[in-house]
């Protein structure tokens, strides 16, 4: 049985997933909110999660690094099962980075001071060293100018840009947006876009879960639709967008591509 | 560029701002009338009859009507000392420099780092007590009951806010984020404190906690009253804090942990830093009033600077001069009180200059 080993199924350690959720449930109260998800993400791979709202998407994503804690089911994140313990927890945090729809930068600490505060406390890293690393990937996302103001200066795009190189900063092999441009003016969509697909361009794995049905098309390997709490249909984006199986995907494509 | 209309001068300012029309200018005229006729007869009172020398406040009447400043070269080492003995009040003066140093000290931003300020205050607190109490290289010993003044006063706000600042964090972080046990245990502590008068307080630390204690447990009567005075510090200012973090987004927290931060590190660096600037007027507020509330002290028998300063009037020859003594003791809480609000606000500035665009 894999749980002695804590390897996920259906793969040798070379070729492990690196997600794998199996029969996920979760309820808030008495809704049930994830209803039995099945999902596996290969390493390199760019999954575009779409949906309407309140149909469990960034539930389900929240899950695979533990803000959300499920409640049956398992998850596998890279061959580690996430379960309470706290190492595994902390493991499964240091493969995944996540950048969130309001940004979550901390205003008090510099751009700079940002970047290097999980590496410095988490990883342990030297202050040169953390420094370096930042700096590195402020010129990856184009915004190495900046490292000595405070978020409040920056605009909506640019402070995006910082959250996405502040998660780099911790080296994960994984990367999770929750709905990363919706919080944005249209004029700062594109460049918030362009360095997700640079970042896949390199080969991050990652899962997004957003509105942006173009980005969809050009990145991703995979199209995922929930509704209610379920996964109703994925596809590779051809096909999902061209020729969506179920009535619900038609529905919601109809709304959302107008 | 088109200049701004109105900016003109001092005297167009000054019209604006205070005889913009027939009734502000009223208003204005009998508040200058008011100002005037009371800064007149103050400054009558105490600068041109004041009286600088005299023998006694006997003496001082009969020199003049004015304010008999005398009473100052008289009795000015019980204001600073209190009831030290005369011919060691080096001692309390080097130690209030040592703390007064220290304070300074603590406001650069050098000393911001955990380990350089906690060796700065138990070194300046050593050398105090050090100091103040004696006892070896021939100091003579000098008990805490004959600590007094401003020494004593400058004391026991220092003690205050050492221990009381750092007591109300872990309050506050513990009933913020706690297991509820705890939240349970610190929020009845917090209510039992807060319900209970600061007299009642130092009453119970000076002669009831020695009752219930065993002796080695009690210690100096000084020291206990301290403790129960940053208690009640710690109990108000931890209610402050909380409220600071409640107000920080919380989606920071989960950034936080995403990026892989265990709860105590982003306490640390996210949590606490954001609620103190959330809270310094508050916090600057509960500083100034505690430095006030170390009067306190004089109802279980410290002579603090106030009450230093009606033991330096007595009953004997000053005892009229009341009015002037007590005039310098409002003057020195003042000085004080006052850096303690210029501080706050210049820490606020700092801390919101990288908020603006």
């Amino acid at each position: 049985m894999t749980a002695v080993s804590g390897l996920a199924p259906g793969g040798d350690a070379e070729n492990v997933p690196a997600v794998s959720m199996q029969g996920v449930h979760k309820w808030f109260g008495d809704f049930n909110v994830l209803r039995g998800i099945d999902l596996t993400v290969a390493k390199g791979e760019r999954i575009v999660i779409c949906g309407p709202s309140g149909s469990g998407k960034s539930t389900m994503i929240r899950c695979i690094n533990r803000l959300e804690e499920h409640e049956q089911g398992r998850i596998f994140v890279d061959g580690i099962e996430l379960t309470s313990e706290l190492k595994r927890i902390d493991e499964v945090r240091r493969e995944v980075g996540m950048v969130f729809q309001q940004f979550n930068l901390f205003p008090h600490l510099t751009i700079l001071e940002n970047c290097t505060l999980a590496p410095t406390w988490v990883r342990k890293m030297a202050k040169r060293e953390a420094r370096d690393v930042a700096m590195h990937y402020l010129a990856r996302v184009k915004i190495p100018e900046q490292a000595d103001k405070y978020p409040g200066q920056l605009s909506g795009g640019q402070q995006q840009r910082v959250a996405i190189a502040r998660s780099l900063c911790m080296n994960p092999k994984i990367m999770l947006f929750d709905e990363p441009t919706s919080a944005l003016d249209p004029e700062m969509v594109k460049e918030v876009l362009d360095t997700m697909i640079s970042l896949a361009e390199d080969g991050m794995t990652m899962l997004c879960v957003t509105h942006e049905m173009g980005f969809a098309r050009q990145v991703a390997n995979r199209v995922v639709f929930m509704d209610a709490g379920q996964i109703v249909e994925e596809d590779a984006p051809d096909a999902f967008f061209g020729n969506p199986r179920h009535q619900r995907t038609r529905t919601f494509l109809s709304q959302v591509l107008h | 560029m088109t200049a701004r209309p109105g900016s003109a001068g001092i005297v167009a300012r000054l019209r604006a701002r205070y005889f913009r029309n027939a009734w502000d200018s009223t208003v204005s005229l009998i508040c200058i009338a008011v100002i005037v006729t009371l800064a007149y007869r103050f400054i009558g009172w105490a600068i041109l009859d004041g009286v600088w020398t005299a023998r006694s406040a006997s003496d001082c009447a009969s020199k003049s009507a004015g304010a008999c400043w005398a009473v100052l070269p008289a009795r000015w080492r019980l204001i600073l000392f209190g009831v030290y003995p005369f011919e060691m009040q080096w001692r309390p003066a080097l130690g209030s420099l040592v703390l007064l140093i220290a304070a300074v000290l603590s406001c650069t931003p050098w000393f911001w780092r955990i380990a350089r300020i906690v060796v700065l205050w138990v070194a300046s607190f050593g050398a105090f007590v050090a100091l103040m109490r004696g006892g070896f290289f021939g100091l003579p010993l000098i008990s805490t009951e004959n600590w007094g003044g401003l020494a004593l006063t400058l004391f026991l706000f220092a003690s205050l806010m050492v221990l009381g600042m750092p007591l109300a964090t872990l309050l506050a972080i513990a009933r913020q984020w706690g297991p509820r046990w705890l939240r349970v245990c610190v929020g009845v502590f917090i209510d039992l404190v807060r319900s209970v008068p600061l007299i009642a307080i130092m009453f119970g630390a000076s002669l009831v906690l020695p009752l219930i204690l065993p002796g080695w447990l009690s210690g100096d009567k000084l020291f206990r009253v301290i403790l129960g005075f940053a208690a009640f510090f710690g109990a108000y200012q931890a209610e402050l804090l909380r409220g600071g973090f409640q107000a920080i987004d919380k989606g920071q927290i989960e950034a936080a942990r995403a990026l892989g931060m265990r709860p105590w590190q982003f306490q640390l660096t996210v949590l606490i830093p954001q609620a103190f600037r959330l809270t310094m007027p508050q916090t600057v507020n509960q500083a100034v009033a505690g430095f006030k509330d170390t009067s306190y002290v004089a109802i279980v028998g410290f002579f603090d600077m106030t009450a230093s300063a009606s033991a330096a009037l007595g009953t004997g020859d000053w005892a009229l001069a009341f009015v002037e003594v007590y005039i310098v003791v409002a003057l020195l809480y003042f000085v004080f009180a006052y850096s303690l609000s210029l501080y706050g606000a210049s820490l606020e500035r700092r801390m919101a200059a990288g908020q603006r665009r």
